[in-house]
């Protein structure tokens, strides 16, 4: 039986980051090395998901760590780091299901988890996400199933020359509803002081990334390159010189 | 003594520093060389310029350009700085840690050196150094919250939760009102401040936090998983119903928030009525979900059973789904479901399935279907261990296949069969079949590269993984699969070596193993300094303990189980240093013999390294035409056929680092007791030896390798060349009095052991080692026992296999045992006579 858990809540799984990495380059042709599974575990906790086969007895101590369970299928997501509409959103950088595991629904599910989480924990206006032009049972999943649309194609974005959708999805309708909780900030804030008019609401979210001015997102072409390219460590040595 | 620049060089000088910050590495050279020509001696220069040429990668020049500065100017921070730079590249992060402090007495207040110390703190896991350093930079600068955070976090990782919770409280405190809800640093270090209260213990107080500010945390999923664990480890049982009700209604892919619902709820494990009703709530609800149809299964008895897994089965396999019997073989531990599993299922092949016919337009393709998935499923019913008959398991996916000539997973099973037959070259041409069903597909790949490799075809192994590798990098295929950190590829491709007694390159893939882990463990680092800027303090704190566990992942432990093996071999058998060819094992016996074979093997080695010059000389010549896309320099690896590291002086010393981790990670795994004995008895550690005896003894005291340990244990302390030191003698022999008393008579003690275990070969096996090693003269007796063990019920191919390596070792002839076997297992190809 397949569970299907966050890779970074409570309690922690990161200890499958191995597994996980195992099963991407099992599957697909487009790999990185570790440290770009710690970058998106590290920086977007909240929206990364993982299929595990649970075990025969169950997990030793009732929680996944340490227990080191089959990892089948796997979501690696993130936020847009220098997004050039200038909207919050998110990207799935990388997801599969071992073929031994499919039809169950799986992929669907680690989408969703996904989706829900950008929304939610990011307030992503949509999420973005490229696909093989050739791989019509995603394409069935994220266009029929979740109600993507495709954005446009990308000539040769894969690293055999093979062209891509690039697709998208709305989140808006899954946001938090930040006013119900500045209204409740007020209420508990007028509760301690007896009373007061004060008035925090409707704060500005421009900052919400904070200090993102890290290395510019893949471009197409390359997509492959990145995962290989892209070191956190040359992200942090050049953000580090401008302290 | 340093010299001051004029003001045109201490401009210039600038220039240096800012050309390194830019990575501009030549300018920097260059503007450094223009001010030494006039100031040879200027200490500050010189260090830069060892610090840009260490980045140029000419280590060895830049550290001898650094001594040569730190000569010239003791007392710069900047040399020391650049000094301990240089190190912590090196990653001799003692040293560097040491130079940094000389560079921070000279100028304290400098925020870079303090904080590239920290950064060291943290990864050598130094907390006291740590929270000095976090108190400093506190103290530099406390309006960061980062500043703070680090601190807390220093604290809570030495171990003192409430001085972190304060620390943290103290930030709070300076804030006036809520920060706005999207500021996702703030809502992340309440969290994180809650993790430390739950820490300590105190989960009442850690849930009145959660109830106070978990409501404008954006982590929705996080807080939610918080307060269900809260509530339930308080008891507070309708609240927790409450709780993980609204976590499964999130996902109800997860049996952990079942688990959390049913002791909510205050269901007993026996309670098979109200379980069942609670799941098929959940199947109503969510009528998709797997979970509560599947999870029941494991609690049904009888007929109900019976009920719930016909209708289970017979809608998993109109759908098609392919995991069905990985899934639900975790049944079969249970004889009776296995049996009923057995009967729905070839019930269904004959026609019995329920209502699946209906007649309509699609009913023949559904039909056909359905019925090719049943024999999918009895296929692999009959291929598994505890349900095996592998002629039935054949005839099936025969079946299956005709129905579905296309479908790759049919094949795939069609070759594990062989796999089970015992017949690793059959096993690999069908998963071969399977691959060429669909060339697109990685992870059919992937498998039938793995069955070449465990048919020691490492070249056609490397030859496959290679239609999905970048070709063009340094180093080929294989090179690529090192920088993609393929873990398992070189596990297995060093473990085939190994099988082949090519201990060079087993060696070789171990290493690229353990350096893959040590790069794992390295990657932490940048996130000391990034995670903070970042906010997401939990999940960098996880990170952390994670990494301290790092090596206790069975990828690592696997490897380094097969690394020891490979070096106990070259060990005992110093002639594998030429290659399989020059053993001096039995093959060879007489010392012209074993000349020959060397000389054969040397030959074999010089081919090899012929060939692979040649590869290299072609690769450079393609990379002086297309350049690297990457445009970084990647060096060549000077010793790839891992040369260096069989040709060793000292084996058992090189094995310690593969050992050591295992010792201490993976400790109560027996094989990691059962290896650690054999080094440390080879070393003449004693006291370390008896302790792994000790370890093992109270994982399994019948385990059959400890078994024949003992014996040879007892048998070494009898036979010392030089009796060990008092102290170290009194306390081995106290030890091992406890696992096999001095009084114990061996022979006895080995015949009693044999007869309590006549049903499990691997003890048999173990027996009759013993018996062989106390009494040479009885090896007659012990082939013809060994030899009967064939017919012992239930004895495995990998068992008999096993037998063949017995007999090797005590030298007797094979012949007779891999006949019987051949005949028992007349589709196996592994005890064919090469």
């Amino acid at each position: 039986m397949v569970d299907i858990v966050p890779l970074s809540s409570y309690p922690s799984y990161i200890d499958l980051l191995p597994a996980i990495q195992t099963c991407n380059i099992t599957n697909l042709p487009e790999n990185y090395f570790l440290k770009y599974y710690l970058y998106h575990a590290l920086t977007w906790p909240q929206l990364s998901f993982v299929a595990v086969v649970r075990p025969r007895a169950g997990y030793k101590s009732g929680s996944i760590a340490g227990d080191y369970p089959k990892v089948v299928g796997y979501v690696l997501a993130k936020m847009e780091e220098e997004p050039t509409d200038g909207l919050q959103h998110g990207h799935i950088t990388s997801i599969s299901v071992m073929r031994t595991h499919r039809r169950l629904g799986i992929a669907e599910r680690l989408m969703r988890m996904s989706q829900r989480a950008m929304a939610e924990s990011h307030r992503a206006n949509y999420v973005s996400l490229h696909v093989r032009v050739s791989n019509t049972a995603a394409l069935r999943l994220y266009r029929d199933t979740l109600g993507f649309e495709v954005q446009k194609v990308e000539e040769k974005y894969y690293a055999d020359g093979e062209d891509a959708y690039a697709m998208r999805l709305n989140l808006e309708n899954q946001w938090l509803d930040w006013a119900a909780i500045e209204k409740r900030d007020r209420e508990i804030e007028a509760e301690k002081d007896g009373a007061d008019g004060d008035d925090n609401a409707n704060q500005d979210d421009g900052d919400e990334a904070g200090e993102l001015g890290t290395k510019k997102e893949e471009d197409k072409m390359v997509r492959v390159k990145v995962g290989r390219g892209l070191g956190v460590g040359d992200l942090v040595e050049k953000n580090e010189s401008q302290t | 003594m340093p010299q001051p620049l004029n003001s045109k060089d201490q401009s210039l000088f600038r220039q240096v520093v800012r050309h390194f910050e830019l990575k501009q590495y030549k300018k920097g050279i260059k503007t450094a060389e223009q001010i030494l020509r006039k100031n040879p001696n200027h200490g500050d220069t010189q260090a830069m310029k060892a610090l840009i040429t260490s980045h140029l990668g000419q280590s060895e020049e830049a550290f001898a350009l650094a001594k040569e500065a730190l000569r010239n100017d003791m007392k710069s921070h900047i040399c020391w700085h650049v000094y301990g730079l240089l190190y912590r590249q090196e990653k001799n992060y003692e040293e560097a840690i040491k130079a940094y402090r000389f560079a921070l007495r000279i100028e304290p207040e400098s925020q870079p050196i303090q904080r590239d110390l920290a950064l060291l703190q943290m990864q050598m896991r130094d907390f006291q150094g740590y929270i000095q350093s976090r108190n400093a930079m506190l103290q530099a600068r406390p309006g960061f919250r980062q500043n703070w955070t680090a601190l807390a976090i220093a604290h809570h990782l030495a171990g003192d939760l409430a001085e972190a919770e304060k620390v943290l409280t103290t930030y709070e405190d300076t804030l006036k009102g809520n920060p706005p809800v999207a500021d996702m640093e703030h809502s992340e270090a309440v969290l994180y401040k809650n993790t430390i209260i739950a820490e300590s213990g105190n989960i009442q107080k850690a849930l009145d936090h959660l109830e106070a500010v978990g409501y404008r945390c954006t982590d929705v999923l996080a807080v939610m998983e918080m307060k269900a664990d809260y509530l339930l480890r308080l008891d507070r049982k309708a609240e927790a119903e409450a709780a993980y009700t609204a976590l499964l209604e999130r996902n109800p892919e997860n049996s952990i928030y079942y688990n959390g619902l049913i002791k909510a709820k205050g269901i007993s494990e026996g309670d098979h009525k109200a379980l069942k009703t609670l799941y098929d709530r959940w199947v109503e609800k969510y009528p998709r979900s797997d979970a509560a149809r599947r999870i029941p299964l494991d609690f049904l008895e009888g007929d109900e059973f019976k009920q719930a897994v016909d209708a289970y089965l017979q809608r998993m396999l109109k759908k098609g789904v392919p995991s069905l019997f990985a899934n639900i073989k975790y049944l079969y531990t249970t004889p009776a479901k296995r049996d009923v599993v057995q009967t729905l299922v070839e019930g269904y092949v004959s026609g019995n399935a329920g209502a699946q016919t209906n007649g309509s337009a699609g009913a023949k393709e559904d039909k056909i279907e359905f019925l090719s998935s049943a024999y999918y499923f009895l296929a692999q019913h009959y291929n598994y261990r505890v349900s095996r008959n592998l002629p039935k398991a054949l005839e099936n996916v025969d079946k299956a296949i005709e129905l579905a000539p296309k479908a790759v997973e049919y094949q795939l099973t069609k070759a594990r069969i062989w796999k089970h037959y015992g017949n690793p070259i059959k096993a690999a041409e069908e998963m071969e079949k399977a691959r060429l069903l669909d060339e697109k597909d990685r992870y059919i790949n992937s498998k039938s590269a793995k069955y070449q490799l465990r048919n020691n075809e490492n070249d056609k192994g490397l030859d496959l993984m290679s239609k999905f590798t970048r070709n063009e990098t340094v180093g080929g295929a294989l090179g690529d699969l090192h920088e993609m950190q393929c873990v398992w590829f070189l596990a297995e491709d060093g473990e085939a070596f190994l099988r082949q007694k090519k201990l060079a390159l087993a060696l070789k893939r171990f290493h690229s193993v353990y350096n893959i882990f040590d790069t794992w463990q390295e990657d932490q680092f940048d996130f000391h300094s990034f995670s903070l800027r970042k906010g997401m303090v939990r999940a960098y704190v996880d990170m952390v303990r994670w990494e301290d566990r790092l090596r206790e992942h069975p990828y690592y432990t696997r490897m380094a189980f097969s690394a020891i093996k490979a070096y106990l071999l070259l060990h005992d058998q110093p002639g594998l240093v030429y290659g399989p060819g020059g053993t001096n094992g039995e093959e060879a016996v007489d010392e012209a013999d074993k000349k020959k074979a060397q000389k054969k093997a040397k030959k074999e080695q010089q081919r090899l390294e012929k060939l692979e010059t040649d590869k290299r000389e072609a690769r450079k010549a393609a990379a002086a035409n297309a350049k690297n896309i990457d445009g970084e320099i990647k060096k060549e690896d000077p010793d790839p056929l891992g040369l260096d590291l069989v040709q060793t002086k000292d084996p058992l010393k090189d094995v310690m680092k593969f050992l050591t981790p295992l010792l201490e990670l993976s400790s109560q795994n027996i094989e990691s007791q059962n290896l650690g004995f054999e080094v440390y008895l080879r070393r003449n550690k004693h006291l370390l030896a008896v302790k792994c005896l000790s370890a093992a003894h109270a994982i399994d005291p019948s385990n059959p390798t400890l078994h024949l340990q003992l014996l040879r244990f007892r048998k070494a302390l009898d036979s010392l060349s030089e009796p060990l030191p008092a102290q170290v003698a009194e306390v081995v022999n106290a030890e091992f009095e406890k696992l096999l008393p001095k009084s114990q008579k061996l022979d006895e003690w080995n015949e009693s052991f044999l007869s309590a275990n006549k049903g499990s070969v691997a003890h048999v096996q173990a027996a009759l080692s013993g018996r062989q090693f106390l009494n040479p003269g009885s090896k007659s007796q012990s082939e013809k026992d060994l030899l009967a063990t064939l017919d012992v019920p239930g004895i495995t191919i990998d068992e008999a296999v096993a037998a063949l390596d017995l007999l090797s070792r005590w030298g007797s002839d094979k012949t007779v045992y891999a006949q019987k076997a051949s005949k028992k297992w007349p589709e196996s190809s592994v005890f064919q006579p090469n």
